[in-house]
């Protein structure tokens, strides 16, 4: 109803009289609507009436003596009549409907998903060849044919869908799996200890475990044995030894910190200033100053489109963290953690990604009084099995 | 005499066949959300209208309204939205 009063336009009136519950009645028999009506006073009130009730109303007011006048007019109508004397505004309203338009029925963003080792670039480019690229016209694009074509082009890809979501083209893909490596059984092999450890596991699929649960093993002790002799007939018989063998094994890292490096801990107050970097332009929108006297600076790039698209509009977020220096001896705890950290970040770069992590120990030391030095012992759970070919004499 | 011998008959009949009697009896139907919304259908003119106090015919006698802030939201033949404050309905 309302948005109805809105199309069609309406006025906002306001009366003065005396009787402004008879002017009210009347117009009510006489089949006006009245909406919206307020007393502001006792002679005066606001009420919104239709266009066409208006024009009967004279008659009304007349006979009951009030004053009617028009407030406002309000509605489409009148707004196209004030619209009527500014034509560029129309001009530029229609000039921009139809470059959204356009614009719209371009391809802006390509977007792949589900690629593992298929390199991106290469998707994007065989897309490019087919018509799938940022600024291209998305009519006249034949999907599911350039589908059906990027499988058929691409043996490392069994499935692709394209989908064309308002500017945005979705590509989902599917790879190819790779059949697991053939274990060559024919050639006759040994499992040998890749490290020391203690076994904590072993489960051997084939050959002659010469270890066993709870052994001490050195690099390149036999584990499992290729050679396999039967017991009855004391026949020898070479296999290839498969086994999974599960042990403790130790890493050690170490740092040192200095003590007089001054320590620093953040505040937790910050300043972030931000830029937008348009390859040419530099512009600063946020930007305030900085009131610390210690600080740290962080700074992060957040491209608008994704990395390397369309456009080279990318938000430059630089913050800035107050810091506070404190004392050395204050600081022996903090220093202590930073070593632990130090060392913990060195030995996990040598622990193996499938290694399982059981316990860890740390130690510390002190060096002329001056250093911190920390050392971490962690105990893993790996697979220590490694396959070692036998060579019959 | 004859007028309420009539308006008995037509209470038993509507009470006999579960028919309403707004439309049956001709009586005013009001219906209220809360306390700020009132809606008088069948009504019989605006009596008084400021405010704080609204008086409407109808065909049981006047209908009193008391309040704060009321405004007429809608009034056509038939019905009447109050919208404001309400605090009395009187009969």
């Amino acid at each position: 109803m309302k948005l109805w009063n809105y199309i069609v336009g309406y006025l906002v009136i306001k009366v003065d009289g005396l009787s402004l519950e008879k002017f009210i009645n009347l117009t009510i028999s006489n089949g006006i609507f009245l909406w919206g009506i307020k007393r502001s006073g006792y002679t005066t009130m606001t009420a919104c009436i239709s266009i066409s009730g208006f024009k009967k109303l004279k008659g009304i007011a007349r006979k009951v003596r009030c004053r009617v006048r028009i407030v406002d007019k309000r509605g489409l109508p009148f707004l196209l009549v004030r619209l009527r004397h500014r034509k560029m505004l129309l001009v530029g309203l229609t000039a921009f409907l139809i470059i959204l338009y356009v614009l719209s029925s371009f391809i802006w963003i390509v977007d792949v998903e589900g690629n593992v080792k298929v390199p991106e670039d290469k998707l994007l480019n065989a897309l490019a060849k087919y018509g799938i690229r940022p600024g291209a016209f998305k009519k006249g694009l034949d999907i599911s044919a350039i589908e059906n074509r990027l499988v058929i082009d691409m043996p490392d890809i069994w499935w692709v869908s394209i989908q064309l979501k308002g500017t945005r083209a979705i590509v989902k893909v599917v790879e190819a799996a790779q059949p697991p490596p053939m274990v060559d059984k024919d050639t006759p092999c040994n499992i040998v200890a890749s490290k020391d450890g203690i076994i904590h596991e072993m489960v051997v699929l084939e050959g002659q475990p010469m270890v066993k649960e709870g052994d001490t093993v050195k690099k390149g002790q036999l584990l499992v044995s290729g050679v396999v002799e039967d017991p009855e007939t004391l026949a020898t018989r070479f296999v290839h030894a498969m086994a999974q063998i599960t042990a403790r094994t130790w890493y050690e890292g170490e740092a040192v910190c200095s003590l007089d490096e001054g320590l620093t801990r953040r505040t937790g107050r910050k300043v972030v200033h931000k830029f937008i970097d348009m390859g040419r332009w530099v512009v600063e929108y946020q930007k305030g100053d900085i009131p610390f006297k210690y600080y740290e600076v962080e700074e992060k790039k957040v491209p608008f489109f994704g990395e390397g698209r369309f456009f080279p509009v990318t938000m430059i977020v630089r913050e800035y963290y107050e810091v506070e220096k404190l004392s050395a001896s204050a600081s022996l705890q903090d220093l202590k953690e930073i070593a632990q950290k130090k060392a913990m970040e060195d030995v996990n770069k040598k622990i193996p990604s499938n290694a399982k992590i059981v316990d860890k120990r740390v130690k510390y030391d002190m060096i002329e009084g001056k250093e911190i030095k920390a050392t971490v012992y962690v105990e893993v759970l790996e697979n220590i099995a490694q396959e070692q070919k036998i060579t019959v004499e | 005499m004859r007028k309420r011998k009539l308006n008995e008959v037509k209470t038993a009949v509507s009470e006999m066949f579960e028919l309403p009697k707004d439309i049956m009896l001709n009586l005013p139907r009001i219906s209220m959300i809360g306390n700020n919304q009132m809606l008088v259908e069948n009504h019989r003119g605006v009596i008084e209208y400021t405010p704080q106090k609204i008086r409407l015919n109808s065909t049981i006698g006047v209908i009193r309204v008391e309040g704060q802030d009321m405004d007429l939201k809608n009034i056509a033949a038939e019905d009447i939205m109050i919208t404001g404050v309400i605090k009395l309905v009187e009969f």
